[in-house]
């Protein structure tokens, strides 16, 4: 739900060439951030914990179309560096199973990111507040995901006009199109009414299956850090915790 | 996600003109398909493509089996189609090209062994973002494993049931953290054994 499943050829082109650019010179700074040898010996965790990721991802709860991502219990274990370079991995494995276009790849991590980093930095935050791992890990799960959703409905309605492009095409001649910019010379915009973007019904098909989707991770993602904090609790890495 | 595993028997097994097609050139034939896609807006040229897509499909001889694999992104695809209030043409455009495009990557990696396609991406792409992807591709049947493993545990107590949300919800979430644990058990482990083989931030693939 919070990362966009939209399939290719349906988000402009300015949109999504300028994802891949924002997501490889994020990626370049992330990995800058990280020792190289430390990234060396990390290597193997990463492609574990995308692994886990990409099988959170494929346990489908139909009715509500959606899955668990476990973004945040994956940024926690790996930190918010390297959670950036695993997002984008996940998203190129994801992709290639269904969930979403590749063209969507670099707009995908964007969002997906959101919700790693700032899952970990909630995490972090929480813990000091409330020293209690199921209220630190519901409520940073919940708010990592609730933002990173808002975000990918922005990035969605960036793409409206294209939309109504794409909705009329049927009413055009010729068989394809290329436009890296979009142009102001549409018939169709300005003109509401019959055949236009529904944004606003968008909207709130995601909201409300998306408020039930954050509490499910939140409590998947509590009850996972429970089980670790149980067996393995140097993984979580908290600050000031008693040994 | 089991299906993986067959869908590398079949690229490996599979005797068919495109499986004999090298894997540069079925890269690069993906690369004009998302083209296709990203650029076709009528409803005829669409269904053209994924016509192809379906005649390369039985031409590879590939088992309907896994057809059924090129459906799965339309579950996602509805979300979307809400956007234009539901209207026939706009959904009928969105769902060909998701079929198109679901379907030349279930024909990609049905037709080329993985160490071929990331043999090839390294070529093109950073060589620590291919190796990222080939370590998660080994991890996902290293967890895949695991799990099957961990199913017997899970059934015993009570696995997934609609009749028990919260047991079910905990039995699942148990089973994800006995994953990571194990996973990162395995990925240290792994690691320790790509050092002795002389590991040092790329993996190198047969023929180079």
């Amino acid at each position: 739900m919070s990362h966009i499943h939209l399939p290719d050829g349906i988000l402009p082109v300015w949109l999504w060439v300028l994802g891949f650019i924002i997501a490889i010179v994020l990626a370049y700074v992330f990995l800058r951030l990280i020792r190289k040898e430390s990234l060396a010996k990390r290597l193997p965790l990463l492609g574990m914990m995308v692994a886990v990721m990409v099988l959170g991802a494929s346990v489908e709860i139909v009715p509500i179309a959606y899955h668990v991502n476990l973004t945040v219990i994956s940024g926690i274990l790996l930190g918010p560096s390297l959670i950036f370079l695993a997002t984008f991995v996940v998203n190129v494995i994801l992709a290639l199973f269904g969930h979403g276009g590749l063209t969507v790849i670099g707009l995908n991590t964007l969002v997906l990111s959101i919700e790693g980093i700032l899952g970990v930095l909630f995490f972090r935050l929480f813990w000091r507040i409330f020293k209690r791992i199921s209220a630190t890990t519901f409520l940073a799960t919940v708010l990592a995901l609730s933002l990173s959703t808002f975000s990918m409905i922005g990035v969605v309605s960036l793409g409206v006009s294209h939309y109504e492009e794409l909705i009329h095409s049927g009413e055009k001649e010729g068989i394809f199109e290329f436009k890296l910019f979009k142009g102001d010379h549409h018939h169709h915009e300005g003109v509401k009414g019959r055949g236009d973007v529904d944004l606003k019904h968008f909207i709130v098909i995601v909201l409300s299956l998306g408020v039930i989707g954050w509490c499910l991770e939140g409590i998947v993602t509590t009850l996972i850090c429970l089980y670790i904090y149980r067996l393995r609790p140097d993984l979580l890495k908290l600050e000031g915790r008693k040994v | 996600m089991i299906q993986l595993s067959f869908l590398d028997y079949l690229a490996i097994e599979g005797r068919s003109f495109l499986h004999r097609f090298s894997p540069k050139a079925k890269i690069v034939g993906m690369g004009m398909v998302l083209i296709g896609i990203v650029t076709l807006r009528s409803f005829p040229g669409l269904l053209l493509l994924y016509g192809i897509m379906i005649a390369l499909f039985f031409l590879a001889r590939l088992p309907l089996k896994i057809f059924s694999l090129t459906f799965y992104p339309l579950i996602f695809a509805i979300l979307f189609v809400s956007l234009s209030g539901f209207q026939i043409h706009f959904m009928v455009i969105v769902f060909l090209k998701v079929l198109s495009g679901s379907t030349g990557v279930v024909l990609l990696l049905s037709t080329t062994p993985y160490p071929l396609i990331f043999r090839t991406l390294d070529r093109f792409l950073p060589s620590l973002f291919v190796t990222a992807l080939f370590l998660t591709y080994r991890s996902i049947f290293i967890l895949i494993k695991i799990l099957e493993e961990t199913q017997y545990a899970l059934y015993l107590r009570g696995g997934f049931q609609w009749g028990h949300p919260w047991r079910s919800l905990v039995n699942i979430s148990h089973a994800f953290g006995h994953l990571i644990i194990k996973g990162i058990d395995a990925s240290e482990k792994m690691y320790e054994s790509m050092l002795l083989r002389g590991f040092k931030n790329r993996i190198h693939y047969r023929g180079e």
